[in-house]
Parts: structure tokens; sequence; C-alpha cells
């Protein structure tokens, strides 16, 4: 591993489960301190994707590196920690419900303990100090004694990020981090990330299925569809045709088709000159 | 305009008439069938076994005069002496809860290796498997009698029988909850680096510790209302306190004790549920659900003494010092711990080969027999009354709050009469033999089954019933058309799971002359035919092991 090894580097990914192929022939490379969405439907095989950067899924075919490290030969304590240095926050946010959120942002440490761990008293002070510092950036610090499960789904998504902190992570994986949220809660968890990206210099490797809130989010764009590769943009100084050609390649929703088709016969070669 | 009308008519009578011939006849398996006909087969065998029990009017009333003699026997009901009292019950409680406790503890290894989420693989699933089984179809009481053999007497042999059986259920109702758990929230620990011993403390226990909470206190009563019975075998408490009383024909002083114990079991089953109502209930959630304001990560790191946390904390000690007072009380010879070991070749030597010894393969098979038609019986009674008293007892069937609780208190109450002692009471009444065995399981049944059937027509969904009552049924109507149906397929579960019980309670109840195999079994062991007994306990558990067999293929068919 060198410092000028990609963040993550994807060759030739290929994923099969069964019958269906989730994913074919994936190659992405992404450079540290990017910030890339992974966009596309539901089923694209974004979510598998990424679960192979965390080695939680077993690759049929290709490589996966983390910082220069091929994460499907590793196991036992290499493992681990690289899963440690690999953040994870979930579309289901995936919190132990019955636990103070405190506990839940300490598990983000255990990779760096030995043993089992229940309770709070079985956590060292300095990492529930450390913890509440992180509770404290999401700004759910008076939250830190409550249940899990007694938060809003918002609350709870902070709580995750606050986790996968705690892993003092250099990549953070997102699946759909707002999915399951409302559009101010979704609006609050996407600058954290963001804020917290900037802050940290992390390499955030994010899945979305809305184009718009991907086009004014990401750095870069990865598009994926039926498990390949469509698509791979910057987002910076898009044309309004380039950004009309993403909603044709990922489009999500029938309103999006919508727009794309009435656009489209607005966009026509004749019209193009005074539209763009 | 009529032309209009008439024509979709005549086309929809058509149509009925063409749909009802096209409609697909449900196909039935040939398994199904079988599965059908072992049930129709199962039936003739309770009815036979109701005969063979011979269970009827005049035999009924022909004991009441019995019991009208032995109540005059009995005269007035003498209690014993308070200190021996207290020290008695103190030592009871104690040996049950540490044989509880044991169980649990040692169930926890052997439910993460059960639970085919947890398990490092197949092999271990089954081998986890075959040790609930095993140790649920040993008998307490079976145990007791080799321990007894095994170590000095006093309540070690007895919190060890206790304990080891208590396996079987405790770990088959972890390794279930386990399997239910939400995975989300270990792949999550996984993904942070946790290794597999970390993500099963972190994300699975918080998970299923209310479950296993709830199934320990649930094992608990159970474990109070069997203490009893190993009483007859030797184990130091009430029970035997007991059993020395009406063995030496202190009826007035057995009935006291009876009594005692029977208060006891209620007390014990009132408290634990008060247990279970504060560490699973909703207050605990209310009241840790509300945000304490800190000034700074350092002003946080001191956990607030909230409501809840004190009272956490509280309720820790006391489970504590509860544990460390049955300890004490219990006085343990734990060097017998040490020198056991010795013994324990010479003991297995005696119980090796099996052998029916002078009693001959036809009368222990015949005992067999009436073993299992008490239990059969016992639980075709059981069912009959627990549906009608569980379904008064379930919210969305009663016709008010008050049948709800009156019949869901008749069922604690029920449930609070150990099997024995009733089977003591009745065995004296009318003499020995199957009748009172068969009637004090049934009783026992309902306590257990009335709760089942009460809980699971509370379980189904709700939707069907209102939209019957949406339809102008009636009451009646609605429970027979959307209450039952639903809930008939858990109710036939929970059957099966008492079938189950009951053989091993009938071969219990034998041992205070309920009838069958038992009766045999405590013959041989004080005898010091431990061959026998080995040939007993073989025989009993190829009959659980059947009826288990037998119950998961009928799950499995009429899923």
């Amino acid at each position: 591993m060198t410092r000028d090894d990609p963040a993550v580097e994807i060759t030739a990914l290929t994923k099969r489960f069964g019958d269906t192929t989730a994913l074919r022939d994936v190659s992405l490379t992404v450079q540290t301190g990017e910030v890339v969405v992974l966009l596309g439907l539901s089923g694209s095989g974004k979510s598998t994707l990424l679960r192979h950067v965390d080695a939680l899924e077993h690759p049929t075919g290709g490589t996966v590196r983390v910082a220069g490290t091929s994460v499907s030969e590793l196991s036992g304590r290499p493992l681990r920690r690289l899963r440690q240095q690999v953040g994870f926050v979930f579309q289901q946010f995936e919190l132990v419900p019955s636990l103070t959120v405190l506990e839940n942002v300490l598990t983000g440490a255990l990779a760096t303990l030995r043993g089992p761990r229940l309770g709070l008293w079985s956590y060292p002070r300095r990492l529930r100090h450390r913890a509440l510092g992180h509770l404290d950036r999401v700004g759910l610090l008076d939250r830190a004694y409550q249940r899990a499960d007694t938060l809003s789904g918002g609350q709870q998504q902070r709580v995750a990020i606050a986790r996968a902190l705690m892993q003092d992570p250099s990549v953070l994986l997102a699946d759909e981090p707002v999915a399951s949220l409302d559009p101010e809660s979704s609006a609050q968890v996407m600058t954290l990330i963001r804020e917290i990206a900037a802050d940290q210099g992390l390499t955030v490797l994010c899945s979305l299925h809305q184009v718009d809130l991907a086009l004014s989010w990401a750095d870069r764009i990865v598009g994926l569809r039926h498990g390949e590769v469509v698509l791979d943009t910057r987002t910076e100084g898009l044309s309004k045709a380039e950004v009309m050609e993403i909603y044709g390649q990922v489009a999500t929703t029938t309103d999006e088709f919508a727009a794309v088709e009435a656009l489209r016969s607005v966009t026509d070669p004749a019209t193009t000159g005074t539209l763009a | 305009m009529t032309a209009v009308t008439d024509r979709p008519r005549v086309r929809a009578t058509r149509s009925v008439a063409q749909a009802v011939s096209a409609a697909p006849r449900r196909r039935v398996s040939p398994e199904r069938i079988a599965a059908g006909l072992t049930l129709v087969a199962l039936g003739v065998l309770v009815c036979v076994a109701l005969a063979r029990i011979d269970i009827s009017v005049p035999n009924m009333i022909a004991s009441w005069a019995n019991a009208q003699h032995f109540f005059t026997r009995v005269g007035t009901v003498r209690f014993p002496e308070l200190p021996v009292l207290l020290q008695q019950t103190a030592l009871t409680v104690g040996l049950v809860l540490l044989g509880t406790l044991l169980a649990a503890v040692l169930s926890v290894p052997i439910a993460w290796l059960a639970a085919a989420n947890t398990s490092p693989g197949r092999g271990w699933i089954a081998a986890a498997r075959f040790v609930s089984v095993l140790t649920r179809a040993v008998p307490d009481v079976v145990l007791a009698m080799v321990f007894v053999l095994l170590f000095t007497i006093g309540p070690l042999p007895g919190i060890l029988a206790i304990g080891i059986h208590s396996i079987g259920m405790i770990s088959k109702l972890f390794a279930d909850a386990i399997e239910q758990i939400d995975e989300g929230p270990r792949t999550a620990i996984r993904a942070t680096g946790g290794n597999r011993v970390q993500q099963f403390t972190a994300g699975v226990l918080p998970q299923v510790l209310p479950s296993w909470v709830a199934t320990v206190l649930h094992r608990n009563d159970i474990n109070l209302r069997g203490s009893v019975i190993l009483g007859f075998v030797g184990i130091v408490g009430l029970g035997r306190e007991m059993s020395f009383a009406f063995k030496s024909l202190d009826y007035s002083l057995g009935i006291g004790y009876a009594i005692v114990i029977f208060a006891l079991c209620v007390l014990m089953e009132i408290v634990s549920s008060a247990v279970r109502a504060t560490m699973l209930g909703r207050t605990s959630r209310a009241t840790t659900g509300r945000p304490v304001h800190f000034r700074s990560p350092d002003e946080a790191l001191r956990r607030p003494w909230t409501a809840a946390r004190v009272r956490t904390t509280a309720w820790s000690w006391v489970a504590v010092l509860v544990v460390v007072g049955s300890v004490i009380v219990c006085d343990i010879a734990w060097g017998d711990l040490a020198t056991v070991w010795g013994r324990i070749g010479p003991v297995a030597a005696q119980f090796w080969p099996p052998s029916f010894g002078s009693y001959g393969t036809p009368v222990m098979l015949g005992a067999l027999f009436d073993t299992v038609a008490i239990a059969l019986a016992a639980t075709l009674l059981a069912v009959v009354v627990s549906v009608v008293i569980g379904s008064f007892a379930a919210r969305n069937v009663a016709p008010n709050r008050g049948v709800r609780g009156g019949a869901r208190l008749l069922l604690v109450v029920v449930r609070g009469v150990p099997e024995t002692i009733l089977a003591v009471v009745l065995i004296v009444i009318t003499g020995l033999g199957a009748q009172a065995g068969t009637l004090a399981l049934a009783f026992g049944g309902i306590g257990l089954l009335g709760k089942l059937v009460a809980d699971s027509l509370e379980e189904v969904d709700s939707g069907p019933e209102r939209a019957l009552t949406a339809t102008g049924a009636t009451r009646f109507q609605r429970y027979a058309g959307a209450t039952v149906p639903q809930g008939v397929r858990a109710m036939l579960g929970h059957t099966f799971y008492l079938v189950d019980t009951n053989i091993r309670a009938a071969t219990i109840l034998g041992v205070v002359g309920g009838g069958g195999i038992g009766y045999y079994l405590l013959n041989a062991a004080q005898g010091s035919n431990y061959g026998t007994v080995t040939a007993i306990v073989l025989m009993i558990l190829v009959a659980v092991l059947v009826v288990e067999g037998i119950a998961m293929w009928m799950r499995r068919v009429f899923r």
C-alpha cells in the first residue's frame, strides 16, 4: 500500500446470486477525497457494489481494493481492521433498537477492542468521551442516554453517521442513506455527510436514486443499470444536454421519464441553440 | 333499456355456472391425507385411552364418597411451625431459582450453536438440537434420582436436576428468539469490524434479551411447581416435607403443606408477571425517551441519574441479592463437585445394562401404554375446556373486560396448582390409579393451554373480524368465521406441545401413584434396580421422540 493508491479500486467485478447477475464486469476507481454517487434504479446493483467494498459480499469474479489491499483475500483480524477503515451507513440505519444512542455509537469502536462488550461501562472512558464528541458533532448530544428506537428516522441516521465516525474511517460508504427519510431530514443528513467528508478528507461512495439530488451533491456520478456501469461523469460544468442524457440513462421515476421526454421535444436539434 | 339490463344478467348466470364447474378442485397431497389419517388414528386412540382409564360419571360419584371420607380424616388443616415453614420455603425457592439460573447460563452457548443464523456450522446445529431434545426428554425426577446417588443429600442434586432438564426448553426458546432477530444491526456491527462474539453481544443479545428474560421467568414458574415431585425422590424442600407427611398418613399436615406450596406457586406467578411487565413494558421505554441537556461532551460523560436509571439499578441489585441469598440459603456442599468425579464410574456401571428385571416385557409395555393413554386422555380433556376458557380470556372474543379478567384470573389460579399436589390429593380420594393422574394432568393442561389459546386468539389479524362485523355478523359468527380460523393453526401446535409435555408429566405423576410407567420407575429406583431405571428411561425417551417427530411432521404438513 502506497500513498498513491486510489482509495477504492474495483476491477472487472462480477457477482452472481444463483442465476441472476447482480454485477457484470464493473470497474471503478475512486481517488482519495472524492465524493462519488452511484446512481441507479433499485435492483441496478448499487447496494451489492457497496457491500463488496466492505467485504460483506464475496465477488464471483474480479477484485476490490481499498487503499491498495485486495479485500476478498482478507480474513480474521486483518479483515476486521479493513472494515474498521471503511464506514458504512445503511438505508434502514441498523441501530440496535434497545441500546442507548451512546452505546450504539460506541459499537463503532469494537474493532479496536478485544472481547465482547455489553453495557456502557464495558467501554473505556476515553472511547466514551470520543463517542460523545461525535454525537455533539451530529447535533445529538442531548440524546446520548436515550434508547435508539425513541429517535426519529433522521436522528437515527445521524447516530449511524456518528457510529461510522467512531471507526475513524478513511472511506465512508452510504447505501441510500435518505431513502427512508422525509425531505427535511434528508437535506440535513446529506449536508452532514458532505461537511464531515470535507472536514476529515473522507472518500465518500454513496448510492442514490434521485438524479437531481445526486447532481447537486456529488463531485462525480457513476450510473448503474442492470449491474453495468452506463455512465461516469464529473458533475462540474455539465451542459443542459448532458444533464438530460443522465436523466435518460438513469431516470428512476415516471415523473423524471416524463420530464426527460418533454425536454427532449424542446431540445430538438433545431431549437437547441435557443435553449442553451 | 330492458334489453340492455337483461343481457348482462343472462350472461352472469351462465358465467356463474361455468365458473363453478371450471373452478379448480383443491388438490390434496398424499402426505396431507396421511397426516389427516394419523390425526384420525390419534383421535381413536384417545377414545380408547379414555375408555381404558375408565373416567365415568358413576366413578366420580363413587369417588365423592371417598372424598368426604378423606376430608373427615383430614379434620382440621395443620400448618408446620413458622420457623420450619420459612426455612423450607426459602430453601425451595432458592433451589429452584439457582437451578433455573444454571439452565439459563448453560443454554446461551447451546442456543448460539443451535440457531441457524449464529451457528458456526450444520454439524453444530444438529449437535445442539440433540442436546436440547435429550435434556427435555429425560424427566428431572430421573436426573434427581441419579444425582441423589452421586451427591450427599442436600439441594445440589435438585439444582443440577432442574438445571440440566430445563436446558431443553430454555435453549430451544433462546435459539428461536435468535433466529427471529432483525439481521440489520448485526450486519452493521460486522461492517464496523466487530468479531463474531462482539456481533453476538452487541448486535444479537440486546435484541433477544426481553424474550430470554420472559422465557427464564416462565421456566422458573414451571420449575417451582415441578420441585414438589423432586421431594418424593429425596430432594430437600417443601415437597419432601409434604411427601413425608402423606407417607406417615398425617393428612392434615400434608394438606397444610399442599396449601403453602399452592400459595407459593401463585405468588411466584404474580411476581414473575410483574417483573415481566416492568422490564418489558411500555413505561420503561417512555421514561428513557426524554432528552437531557448537556453543555459539552465532558459534562455528558457523567450519566444523569434519571428515574429510569435509578429504577433499573435498584432492580439489578435486588436481582443480585436474590441470587446471592439463594446461594446462602441452599448452603451448597461445593466440595461434592470436586469429589463427584470418582463416583461417576461405579454409579454409571449400576445403570448398565438396561433390563426389565422381574417385571417382564408385557407388563412394562402395558405400563408405557397406560402412560401414553393418560397423556392423550388428559390432553383431550384439557383441550375441550381450554378452548372455552381461553376464548373468554381473549380480548377480541370476550364480551367485556370483566369476563376477560375473570377468565384470565381463573387460568392463573389453575396454573398455580402444582399437578403433583393435585395428583396426591386425588389419589388419596380416588385411590391409586390412572384416573387421578389423568384428572390432575388435565387440570394442569388447562392452565397452560388456556393461556396459549387466549394469546393466540388475541394475536390474530383484526382486519377480517372488522370485515365480518361490518357485514352484520353476530359476535359468535365473527368468532367462528374470523377469529378461530386464523388461530386454529397455532392452537394445533400448542396442543401437540401439550401432548409432548403430558407424556413426560404422566411419567412423573406415576411416581406419586398416578398410574402408568412412573410407578415402576420409582419402585425400581427404591429397590436399587438401576438397570430397570435405565430401561424405563429409554422407553420414555422413545415415546417422547416419536410424539415430537409426529408433531413436527404435522406442523410441516398443515402449514
